[in-house]
C-alpha cells in the first residue's frame, strides 16, 4: 500500500519544484538562524538569495560527521532549546558522541516517514510489530515505534537483549511484523527451529536495517520464516531509520524525496556522479526545523536512480549499498571507528595502540575480537593478572564502544606495523 | 632461591618451539620447562643457565619475558616428601601460585620449583624444617 500518494508519486516536475521552493526556505532559515552555516557559506561568498532552486544545490558547503562533532552538543540547532522535544545519540569518531535534536514537527516527520515504510511492506492498522531495534538513544527503536503508532498498528516494544522473550511473545500474541537488525532476525530464526516454533509463528513482514545486508541474505530469511523482508535505511544525523526503503520489487531503496534531498558525489573529487554510476551518497533535509543539514556526507556507497518504479511511486531509488567510504564499521547495528579502540586504549595507558579489529558473523551474530599486543612492562608472570587486564580491556571498549568486544591479548609485534595506512580491521563477514 | 623466566607465548601451534629455537641457537641450557595455558595464551617458564643472557635473547626477538624468582627445594626420592613439604607450606598459611620441578641435575637429587604469595617466607619455613632450599648456583 502506498501511504502519502500525493508526495510518493508526483511527477518528477512536481519533485522538483516542491524540493526548490524547500531548498529555497531552508537556507534562509538556516543562514539566520545556525552561525555555523553562516560562516561557511560568507566565506563562499554566499548569500541566501543565490540559491533559487535545486539547481544550485552545488553551492552550498557540504557537511561531515567532524563538523557535528566540532559543533557538540547543540551548536547545529536552528531553534531555541525550548521547542526541542527530544535528543538522540550515535556514537562519533573518538568518543564523543554525534547529537541530534527534534522539534515536534520533525517527530511527525519522522513518524510520517517509518509509516511510508512500513505501509510498503504491507503492513497496516490490523498487524502487530515487535520492534527489536535498541530504544535509547539510538534512532532505531524508538523511530519504528513511533512509525508504527502512526500507522495504527499495534506495537510491542521489544527492544534487544532477551531472544527467548521475543519468541515466546511472537508465538502468544501471533505477531505479524517484526522489525530489527537482519542477523539478529536470522538468529531468532535459527533459535525458532531450534525449539521447533517455526511452524508455530504467523510473521508475514520484516522491517530489516541499521547494518549492511545482502541479497542471499534476504533470500534465506524469507525462505526460513515464510515473511517478506524489507530493507530500511537511515541515520541519525538526518532523521533516523525511514530515510529511503524498499518495496515489493526490491530494486532499491525509494528515498523520500519531499523531505530528504539525494546526491552522489565522487568521494575524492567531490563532484556530482552520472544517474546509475556508484558515489557517496550526500543528503539535504528539505524540511527539518531542529537541525537541518546542508549536503550531509553520509559516506554510504551507492548509486541513484531516477526511473519509475514498477510499484507506481517516481521518487528516487538508491541501490544496495556498496560499502563505505571511510573505515566505518556497523557491528550488531552499532556503528563502530577504528580510531575509538585506538583512543580507548591510549587513554587507558597500559596497552601501546598496537590493536587489530576481526570481525566476524558467528551463528548470524557479528563478533568483535580485539587482539592487543602484550607489553614487557605490563606483562606479569601471573595468569590471574592478564586475566584481569583482559577484562579490563574488554571493559573499557565495551563502554567507549557501547558494544561487548571479546579481548585478546597477543605476543609483542606480531599485529603488522602501519607503512602507510596501517591494517587495522579484518572484516570476515562477506557482505558485499 | 632461583631465577626463572617467564614468557608470555599465544596458544598456538609452534609457539613453544620458537622459544626453544631461539635457547638452541645462543647455546643457553634449559633446565626446566613448565607451561600454563589458557584458551588463548600460556605462560612459559623456564629455567636455564644463563637467566640474564636469555632474557635478552628473548626480548630482541620481540617476545614479552620477565625474570622472578622462585623457591627450588631438594627432595629426597621416596614417597611423602612432596606431601611434607607442602604440608610446611600451608601450615604457614602461604598459597602456592604454580609448582614444577627440575628432574635433571648432575649426581644431584631432583628440585621442586614453587612459587608462593611470600617466598621469603617460604624459604625460611621450609630450612627451619630441615628442608634443603636450593639457590642459582646450586642448579
Amino acid at each position: 500500500m502506498i501511504w502519502n500518494e500525493t508526495k510518493e508519486c508526483m511527477s518528477r516536475d512536481e519533485i522538483h519544484n516542491l524540493q526548490s521552493a524547500r531548498l529555497k526556505k531552508l537556507v534562509k532559515r538556516v543562514y539566520h538562524n545556525v552561525e555555523f552555516y553562516r560562516k561557511k557559506m560568507q566565506e563562499l561568498n554566499l548569500e541566501p538569495g543565490d540559491i533559487n532552486g535545486i539547481e544550485d544545490l552545488h553551492k552550498l558547503p557540504f557537511t561531515t560527521k567532524t563538523d557535528l562533532r566540532d559543533n557538540y552538543p547543540f551548536g547545529l540547532f536552528a531553534v531555541p532549546e525550548s521547542q526541542i522535544v527530544r535528543l538522540h545519540a550515535s556514537s562519533g569518531t573518538t568518543g564523543k558522541a554525534t547529537v541530534v535534536g527534534y522539534t515536534r514537527k520533525d517527530i511527525d516527520i519522522w513518524q510520517e516517514c517509518v509509516a511510508r515504510v512500513l505501509a510498503m511492506a504491507g503492513i497496516g492498522s490490523m498487524d502487530k510489530i515487535q520492534v527489536a531495534y535498541g530504544y535509547g538513544l539510538f534512532t532505531g527503536g524508538l523511530g519504528l515505534h513511533y512509525g508504527a503508532e502512526n500507522l495504527g498498528a499495534t506495537v510491542i516494544p521489544m527492544s534487544t537483549g532477551n531472544t527467548q522473550k521475543l519468541i515466546t511473545m511472537m508465538e502468544d500474541f501471533q505477531a505479524t511484523a517484526i522489525a530489527c537488525t537482519p542477523s539478529y532476525l536470522l538468529h531468532i530464526a535459527e533459535t525458532l527451529e531450534e525449539s521447533g516454533k517455526i511452524n508455530k509463528i504467523n510473521l508475514k513482514a520484516a522491517i530489516c536495517g541499521a547494518e549492511p545486508w545482502t541479497e542471499n541474505m534476504r533470500k534465506e530469511i524469507e525462505t526460513k520464516l515464510n515473511l517478506k523482508a524489507f530493507d530500511i535505511y537511515g541515520l541519525s544525523e538526518i532523521i533516523g531509520p525511514g530515510v529511503a526503503a524498499d518495496c515489493e520489487y526490491h530494486n532499491g531503496l525509494h528515498v523520500y524525496e519531499d523531505h530528504f534531498l539525494p546526491e552522489i558525489i565522487d568521494p575524492n573529487t567531490l563532484q556530482p556522479c552520472k544517474e546509475g554510476e556508484v558515489g557517496e551518497l550526500v543528503i539535504t533535509t528539505l524540511t527539518k526545523e531542529a537541525m537541518p543539514l546542508f549536503r550531509y556526507r553520509t559516506k554510504d556507497l551507492t548509486s541513484i536512480s531516477y526511473e519509475k518504479c514498477q510499484c507506481g511511486r517516481t521518487i528516487a531509488r538508491i541501490s544496495r549499498f556498496k560499502g563505505r567510504s571511510d573505515d566505518m564499521l556497523i557491528i550488531r547495528g552499532v556503528n563502530v571507528f577504528p580510531s575509538q579502540v585506538e583512543a580507548a586504549l591510549l587513554e587507558m595507558g597500559e596497552t601501546r595502540p598496537h590493536y587489530l579489529l576481526i570481525v566476524d558473523r558467528i551463528n548470524n551474530l557479528d563478533i568483535l575480537e580485539v587482539q592487543v599486543e602484550v607489553e614487557e612492562h605490563f606483562f606479569s608472570d601471573e595468569i590471574k593478572e592478564l586475566e584481569k587486564l583482559t577484562k579490563k580491556i574488554s571493559r573499557v571498549l565495551q563502554d567507549a564502544l557501547g558494544l561487548s568486544v571479546k579481548v585478546t591479548l597477543v605476543e609483542p609485534k606480531t599485529i603488522q606495523r602501519s607503512q602507510g595506512k596501517a591494517t587495522r580491521v579484518i572484516d570476515r563477514r562477506k557482505l558485499i | 632461591m632461583i631465577k626463572q623466566l617467564s614468557v608470555f607465548v599465544q596458544n598456538e601451534v609452534g609457539s613453544l618451539a620458537g622459544v626453544t629455537s631461539i635457547l638452541k641457537e645462543n647455546n643457553i641450557n634449559l633446565k626446566a620447562i613448565a607451561s600454563f595455558d589458557t584458551p588463548e595464551f600460556a605462560i612459559l617458564r623456564i629455567v636455564v643457565d644463563q637467566p640474564d643472557k636469555a632474557k635478552i635473547l628473548l626480548a630482541e626477538n620481540g617476545y614479552a619475558v620477565k625474570i622472578t624468582e622462585a623457591v627450588a627445594v631438594e627432595l629426597e626420592d621416596v614417597p611423602g616428601t612432596l606431601n611434607g613439604m607442602l604440608t610446611v607450606i600451608a601450615e604457614a598459611n602461604l598459597g602456592i601460585n604454580y609448582i614444577y620441578s627440575i628432574v635433571i641435575r648432575h649426581k644431584k637429587a631432583p628440585l621442586i620449583i614453587v612459587n608462593t604469595d611470600n617466598l621469603e617466607k617460604t624459604v625460611t619455613v621450609l630450612r627451619e624444617n630441615g628442608y634443603l632450599v636450593a639457590d642459582q648456583e646450586d642448579l
